[in-house]
Order: structure tokens, then C-alpha cells, then sequence
């Protein structure tokens, strides 16, 4: 406990008497954080964003002009028995029709000179969140059977942004890891800098019999606290930066993302974040401490 | 108290610092070591304080047998041992104070015993009045006695110096041996390695010369 207590003590009169060179090592250290943080915060936004589009996923089934109200009936008794719906709506031509009226007011001409109504009717189709997958069997069935024409079920857009998004996502990990072992070199450097300003302290404690936890204790400490203080101007960044692009943030983009979707790091990422950070400089101050 | 056999030293260039030294060392003893610069005066203090390990021989301090040492065993043994050096080794962002209050605090000692112990041995040294001050403002002769003080702080069985006056002039140079002299008649062996023949002859002990890494002389 004494030994904590006097690491901890030299730690901090070391990072104050070293300023310069500290602050070298903890912007270091905050520059990887704010990557390895920045990276989670916009991925995990995608990612959250991307399920709720994908629990909200439908399909439409396209009928023939020629189909009978029998093989509309079957089509829906096929997609009611297979549980995979929350809910259905037929949709009749001269209801899609309407909605063409109505969503590309600025086409109404175009509208107008059709001679006869192009619109398909179509069965709507709500899937469960969970069932996603096995929606996709059920489309293959729907599509085989009598009196349809098409059947829509765009998810292949959601999987392409999935696996973007997983690149994203490993590229900038490998980035953040690349920025982490370089901080914690500077950390150890700056370390080893102290230590090579304290040899003669060093020496002393080392032929007095001072046990190792006196002796590298404080710059384990100073690694440590150079970690943690750089994982905390990297959250204060990233926060003012989340702030900042929420008050940015508008127009065609609100439109797709609502401003409430966005959401900062949970705090047990925060509490992750500060704790990686005090593991890298700990590691940077337990490598020059090995060498004294 | 210190006991050496067959003691050898070579280093890489095939150069014995220590040939084949034999000696012991009473405890409760004073006693010099002496011989011209190379003699081998430093490397025997340097091995004492497994600053350095020998490659020949053994030795045997207070009970511990050096060439057999763990790394907590070094810890254990360094601290029955006070060392002075020429250049004193002072902390120059410390004070006079927190230089020797500094030994006991890395050693584990209480707080509340710690400034206790270095304040009675700055008392003893006659520096208890520069207590604030920082090594930058003390005399050579201050700075020494003020490394003197750290090495007792400790109350260390054994006392080693190494050219503890070679900073100093004449006047300056006996009052820091009739420092050690008090120390040693308090029961704490003193080792004390000078080239200084003058000082030698002026404290009157049993001195032990080397030449080229060897002993030549017993007086």
C-alpha cells in the first residue's frame, strides 16, 4: 500500500516536472483512443440502424394482371400458414396507382397520359423481425406460384452494408491497434526519458535494498496515468465531435436518420475505452521500468 | 564480518581488476584500503555492493554469501549496508531532508518514523539547520556529510566509502574521517577506500594496500 501510495505520488510530481514530453505521450495515446473510439461510435450507430431497418424488412408479391381471386387467396393462405408475417395488405392496382399520384405529384402529368393503369396489385408483406431468413424461403415458394409476377424482398442491399460495414469496422480496429503499439512506444519513451533523468535516484533506491514496487512503481504509475488521462481527452473529443455533428446534422440526412437514432458510446464502452487506454500506458511505463 | 576468498575480477579485455584477493574484516573494525589509481580499490567496494559479481572466488558479509544471492536476498542484504561515494550522489531536486528521509520511505518504513530517523542523523552530522535546503546550495563538505547522514540513516551493520574526501580539501577531509571514526566507535564496521596516504596516516588504522589488483600490504 505504501508502495501504491508513493508510485502514485512520484508518478504525478514526474508527469508535472516532464509536462512537455507527458503531453507528447498522452495526445499519443488519445489520438489511438479517438480512432478505436470513433470507429466503434459511427459503427455502432450503422449497425443499430441497419437492425432496426432490418426488423422492419417487407416483401411485396406482384400479381399477374390475369391472376384469379383463387390464387390471390392462395398466395395469402401460403403466407399466413407460414408464419413468418406480422401482417399483410392487398394492394389493388388502382390503389398503387393512387400512390403514384400521390408520392411523385411533381409526375402528374406523366400520370395522366398513361392509357391504361401499368401498376401491378400486389400483396404487402410485413415480416417478423425474427424471421427474416426464413423469409427468404418463403419468397422462393411465392414467386413459384401460380399468378405472380415478381416478387421483391430487398435485403441483398442490407447484407452489402452488413459486410461494409464489418470492413469498416476491421480496418479501423487494424488501424487502432497500429496507433495503440506506437503510444505505447511514446509512453514507454517518455518513460524511459524520466528514467533516464532519475538514474541517479534509481541507483540509490537500487543500493539501499528498496524493494522493485518502490523502484518501478512510479513509472508503471506514470504509464498508467498517461493512459488514462489520454482515454479521457479522447471521450471529451469524441463527445464534443458527437455534439457537434448532432447540431450539423439535417437536412437529406435527417430525413433517412432521424437525429433521435444517433446515439453516443454506452458508458460500459466509455468505461472500456478509459480502461484500454490505462492498460497500453501501463504496458509503455512496465517496459521502461524493466529496463531500469 | 567481510570474509574473501581467492577473489578474482577479469574483465572482457582479459584484464584483472582483482587477482586472487584474500582478506577479511573484523567486524566492529575500521580499516583502509588503499593503492595507486587502477589498484582495484573501487571494483572491491563495487563487488561488496553486487554492484558487480566476481568472477572467481567468494564472498562472505555479515552472513551472506554474495555469489549465491536471489534478487530479494541482494534487497535484504543491501539494506545492513551504508555507502558513501565521491561525487556524494545526491538528489538534486530533493532536500536535505527528503534526500535522507527518502531512505527509509523507500524502505517501508511509517511516515511518522521517517523524518524522525533523518532529522536524528542530520543532528548527528551538525546539519540539522539546513534541512530546506537543496544540494545545489550546500559546500562539498556539507554535500558529504549530508551523504554520510543517508548512509546512517538506515543503521547499517557495515559502512562502505569510496574516495569519500576526494572532493575535499585537507581541513574537510578530517572532519569527514573523524565522522566515520564516531560512527565506527558506535560498533559499525567501516570500510573506507582512499589514495589519500596523509588522511591514513592521520587516522591510524589497519590499512590494506592493493596494487594491480592484489593485496601487497597489511599494516
Amino acid at each position: 500500500m505504501r508502495a501504491l501510495e508513493y508510485s502514485f505520488r512520484e508518478a504525478t510530481a514526474s508527469l508535472w516536472r516532464g509536462r512537455g514530453s507527458s503531453a507528447f505521450a498522452i495526445v499519443a495515446i488519445s489520438l489511438a483512443i479517438l480512432v478505436f473510439g470513433g470507429v466503434l461510435l459511427v459503427t455502432s450507430n450503422v449497425e443499430r440502424l441497419l437492425a432496426e431497418w432490418s426488423s422492419a424488412a417487407e416483401f411485396s408479391v406482384y400479381l399477374r394482371d390475369d391472376a384469379t381471386s383463387e390464387q390471390r387467396g392462395a398466395l395469402e393462405a401460403l403466407i399466413d400458414e407460414s408464419g413468418v408475417a406480422i401482417g399483410r395488405e392487398y394492394v389493388s392496382k388502382a390503389q398503387a396507382l393512387g400512390r403514384f399520384r400521390r408520392d411523385f405529384a411533381e409526375l402528374a402529368s406523366l400520370a395522366s397520359s398513361f392509357q391504361s393503369n401499368p401498376f401491378p396489385a400486389s400483396v404487402e408483406v410485413r415480416v417478423r423481425p425474427d424471421a427474416t431468413v426464413r423469409a427468404e424461403s418463403l419468397v422462393a415458394r411465392l414467386a413459384a406460384a401460380p399468378g405472380v409476377a415478381d416478387v421483391r424482398y430487398d435485403r441483398e442491399w442490407l447484407s452489402r452494408m452488413t459486410s461494409a460495414l464489418e470492413a469498416v469496422r476491421g480496418m479501423g480496429f487494424a488501424l487502432a491497434v497500429v496507433m495503440m503499439v506506437a503510444a505505447a512506444l511514446t509512453v514507454a519513451t517518455v518513460v524511459r526519458l524520466t528514467l533516464y533523468a532519475r538514474r541517479d535516484e534509481i541507483e540509490i533506491m537500487q543500493l539501499v535494498g528498496s524493494p522493485y514496487a518502490f523502484i518501478r512503481g512510479p513509472f508503471v504509475a506514470e504509464g498508467l496515468l498517461q493512459g488514462g488521462l489520454g482515454a479521457l481527452l479522447a471521450l471529451g473529443v469524441l463527445w464534443l465531435g458527437f455534439r457537434a455533428a448532432i447540431g450539423w446534422w439535417g437536412g437529406p440526412f435527417g430525413d433517412i436518420v432521424p437525429e433521435a437514432s444517433l446515439r453516443f458510446l454506452p458508458v460500459h464502452l466509455c468505461a472500456w475505452l478509459v480502461a484500454g487506454g490505462t492498460v497500453v500506458g501501463c504496458l509503455g511505463g512496465l517496459a521502461a521500468a524493466r529496463s531500469s | 564480518m567481510i570474509e574473501t576468498q581467492n577473489l578474482s575480477k577479469l574483465y572482457n579485455r582479459g584484464l584483472y581488476a582483482l587477482r586472487d584477493l584474500s582478506l577479511s574484516v573484523q567486524k566492529g573494525e575500521f580499516v583502509f584500503l588503499t593503492g595507486p589509481s587502477g589498484a582495484g580499490k573501487s571494483t572491491f567496494l563495487r563487488l561488496l555492493l553486487l554492484q558487480e559479481r566476481p568472477s572467481e572466488g567468494e564472498i562472505i558479509v555479515n552472513g551472506f554469501h554474495l555469489d549465491k544471492l536471489t534478487r530479494r536476498e541482494i534487497q535484504e542484504y543491501r539494506r545492513g549496508i551504508g555507502f558513501v561515494f565521491q561525487d556524494f550522489k545526491l538528489i538534486q531536486t530533493r532536500t536535505v531532508l527528503e534526500n535522507i528521509s527518502f531512505v527509509p520511505e523507500v524502505l517501508g518504513v511509517p511516515a511518522s518514523q521517517q523524518r524522525r530517523r533523518a532529522f536524528q542523523v542530520l543532528k548527528w552530522v551538525g546539519l540539522q539547520h539546513r534541512i530546506n535546503a537543496f544540494p545545489r546550495d550546500l559546500s562539498g563538505g556539507e554535500q558529504q556529510r549530508i551523504a554520510i547522514a543517508r548512509a546512517l540513516v538506515n543503521e547499517p551493520a557495515l559502512v562502505l566509502a569510496d574516495e569519500p574526501t576526494g572532493n575535499l580539501d585537507p581541513d574537510l577531509s578530517l572532519e569527514i574521517m573523524n565522522l566515520f571514526r564516531e560512527i565506527n566507535a558506535g560498533g559499525t564496521t567501516v570500510v573506507v577506500a582512499t589514495h589519500d596516504r596523509e588522511l591514513i596516516r592521520l587516522v591510524g588504522r589497519r590499512t590494506i594496500t592493493l596494487d594491480q589488483g592484489r593485496v601487497v600490504e597489511v599494516a
